[in-house]
């Protein structure tokens, strides 16, 4: 009798941490649709640089990006549709659609791969959530969960660890473990405000574990949630055509 | 007196004559083939591309990325180029980038050059392809009525491959004759036109493997697209004005030579270089060392690395040292069966002439005397059969170093997969060849000790008896 109580609140524990995650991810991904600007800082030990883009975003499905500064890079246009990725520039006139091979390597050049751009989804769908303590961030209450991926899910993380705060469900910390559980990276968020009537974090660092030193920052600037938009609008041909 | 017994008996002198001459004759010919081999391959990867010596960035041994490149200091060629030794030095941006056309892509080695110092250097020129055979050629109509099904063959198998000249074109028909007017027909329409860059082309030439899988033509443009210098994106279209065919086969899969000015400009890394390579007149490790060391000096004001190829290609030393150790196995295996060639020999004529050297004791010659004259004997046989497998050999290792054997079938496949044309030259005439011979005259002292004790040991009685 008792092993069957522990388990039955071991299960009513699963099911509340996964509640947290699924929260916490729609808080930031507005439910519907969204559109942002962001400011990217991308920091090397010899030298730094600074993108700036627009995002519109539909669902966990669709998104499409536009880089609107500096002047080498815009123009540049990215549009991913469930788990493909085609790359537009203005330069060479044409679209490319991001081969297999290329899935691990920076987007534009920061420590975002390519893969954590197509495969954000998952933290909800492909892993089991429990929580694994509290602690505090920043001052806030936060919940530490752990994250273990299922048996069958299509996912690189062997293990990941989410700090999300008790009074808005916000995901102050992420670490990343791979299959051997070594950590891969930390991402950190921090300056809460007030934007477009959510309370949300405004700025998001990540440092790779790997190479310390290297550190890439995006900055929030505006976001608009829950945007009227069309399916229509993350298509190719609108690819060549956003502004 | 040694003179006149050799005489005496031509045949034996004859044959133990020959089996020295073949063992000078082969150690000689197999040991040119393998030396050749050893140069080949430094020839072909060092300097066609390498480059004996490189100056680069101290992180770039470590880390070859765009993000550790140097100012390009244009008195820097000078600098160097007044360093004795030093034959040629060329400046490269190296970077890889995706090149597609249509619907291919494929990952390609770019390579910003001065041209008019790459000439001096690896002089990529000399590679630039004036025949390509048309994929359809075989199948095209106009010279249908004319073509052989064996000709079809041959060029169909060939389909897509580039030449450098009409000679080279001629030759994948081998002993198959084609007649002149069909061959200039085929020349005709293999023709392609193309040029090597200018420093103030906007334009790229690449390797003719390359072109053959992106199916790109002279005039045709090449996208390419990569990741510049700190970060920045890089990305351009860029018209094909040649196609080169690089011997190295690795390199020909991949390459994409572009003026420096402009590969600086598409990986946005203005005025940075990769690296300078640098050739040399005299390349044996000795002299190596010594330019190294020199450069090291001259250049210590810079803080850039001065590095070898051996220090910066491990791989390819690593393969030609065990590939010589197994070659010198051979050689001791080759020496082993000519040592007990002679011996066998030496055997013989002591056993026949046991009742001579008899009687010449008995009549009261010395003993040590007769044992000098048996080793004279010897001596002068191993010098004429040293001589002679000179006089046979060296012709030989001298028409194959000019004219080296080219392997066809598998073994040139597989020569070609490790990188290497399927060459077999013959280095030309050096110390290596003295080497064979004295070993041989070695070989044949060792072999003289047995007659020696036995006349020594000689006991008249018994020998006269027999």
């Amino acid at each position: 009798m008792p092993t069957l109580l522990i388990s039955a609140t071991q299960f009513l524990v699963g099911q509340n941490a996964s509640e947290i995650v699924r929260k916490a991810d729609e808080m930031m991904r507005g439910e519907k649709s969204s559109y942002s600007e962001m400011t990217m800082r991308i920091v090397r030990p010899k030298w730094e640089r600074s993108l700036s883009f627009k995002s519109w975003s539909k669902g966990t499905e669709l998104s499409l990006v536009y880089i609107t500064s500096p002047a080498r890079e815009k123009g540049q246009a990215f549009l991913k549709i469930n788990r493909e990725m085609w790359s537009w520039n203005p330069t060479i006139n044409r679209t490319v659609k991001l081969p297999p091979s290329m899935l691990s390597q920076g987007w534009m050049g920061s420590d975002f791969t390519n893969d954590d751009l197509l495969n954000q989804r998952s933290i909800v769908v492909d892993y089991n959530h429990t929580i694994s303590g509290e602690e505090q961030i920043d001052g806030w209450d936060c919940w530490r969960i752990t994250l273990t991926p299922k048996p069958d899910a299509p996912v690189v993380w062997g293990k990941m660890f989410l700090w999300v705060t008790k009074k808005h469900y916000l995901i102050l910390k992420s670490e990343y473990y791979d299959e051997e559980q070594l950590l891969v990276k930390t991402e950190m968020a921090h300056s809460i405000k007030d934007v477009d009537g959510r309370t949300i974090p405004t700025i998001y660092e990540l440092f790779p574990a790997e190479e310390p030193g290297n550190r890439t920052i995006v900055e929030l600037n505006a976001i608009k949630f829950n945007i009227d938009i069309n399916d229509s609008f993350f298509s190719l041909r609108n690819l060549t055509q956003v502004k | 007196m040694a003179q006149r017994n050799l005489w005496r008996n031509k045949r034996r002198t004859a044959i133990t004559i020959s089996s020295i001459f073949f063992a000078v004759l082969f150690a000689v010919v197999m040991r040119s083939f393998q030396l050749g081999s050893y140069s080949l391959m430094i020839r072909n990867a060092i300097e066609q591309y390498y480059g004996y010596i490189r100056v680069q960035h101290p992180d770039f041994a470590d880390d070859p990325s765009l993000e550790n490149t140097f100012e390009f200091d244009q008195s820097l060629p000078e600098t160097i180029l007044r360093v004795p030794n030093v034959k040629a030095v060329t400046p490269r941006l190296e970077t890889f980038a995706l090149a597609s056309s249509g619907n291919i892509t494929k990952g390609v080695l770019v390579l910003g050059i001065k041209p008019e110092a790459e000439k001096q250097f690896s002089n990529p020129e000399q590679f630039i392809v004036r025949f390509t055979i048309p994929k359809l050629l075989a199948d095209s109509s106009g010279l249908e009525p004319i073509l052989t099904d064996e000709v079809k063959r041959i060029l169909g198998a060939h389909a897509g491959e580039s030449f450098t000249d009409s000679a080279r074109l001629a030759r994948i028909f081998d002993d198959q004759p084609v007649a002149a007017a069909q061959l200039n027909q085929i020349l005709n329409l293999s023709r392609v036109q193309g040029r090597f860059i200018t420093s103030n082309d906007s334009g790229v030439v690449i390797s003719s493997r390359l072109a053959n899988f992106l199916n790109i033509q002279v005039g045709d443009s090449l996208v390419m697209l990569s990741q510049g210098y700190q970060g920045a994106s890089a990305a351009g279209v860029y018209p094909v004005i040649g196609i080169v065919r690089i011997p190295n086969p690795e390199l020909d899969n991949r390459m994409v030579y572009m003026p420096l000015q402009l590969a600086q400009s598409f990986s946005n890394a203005h005025n940075l270089l990769s690296y300078m390579a640098v050739n040399l007149y005299d390349a044996t490790d000795e002299a190596l060392k010594v330019t190294t060391d020199s450069l090291r000096r001259t250049l210590a004001y810079t803080g850039l690395n001065v590095k070898t190829w051996q220090d910066l290609n491990r791989v390819l030393v690593q393969q030609i040292e065990s590939d010589n150790q197994s070659g010198k196995a051979f050689l001791f295996l080759l020496y082993f069966v000519v040592f007990f060639g002679i011996f066998g020999t030496v055997i013989m004529m002591v056993h026949e002439r046991m009742h001579e050297f008899g009687v010449l004791v008995a009549v009261g010659m010395q003993k040590i005397k007769l044992a000098i004259t048996v080793l004279l004997e010897m001596l002068i046989m191993a010098l004429i059969g040293v001589a002679l497998g000179y006089l046979v050999g060296l012709p030989i290792i001298h028409y194959y170093h000019v004219h080296p054997i080219r392997l066809t079938g598998e073994m040139a496949k597989m020569m070609m997969d490790m990188g290497f044309e399927p060459l077999m030259p013959m280095a030309p005439f050096g110390s290596y060849v003295l080497w064979q011979g004295f070993s041989v005259i070695f070989m044949v002292l060792l072999a003289c000790i047995y007659p020696a004790r036995k006349i020594l040991k000689l006991n008249t009685v018994t020998a006269i008896k027999r």
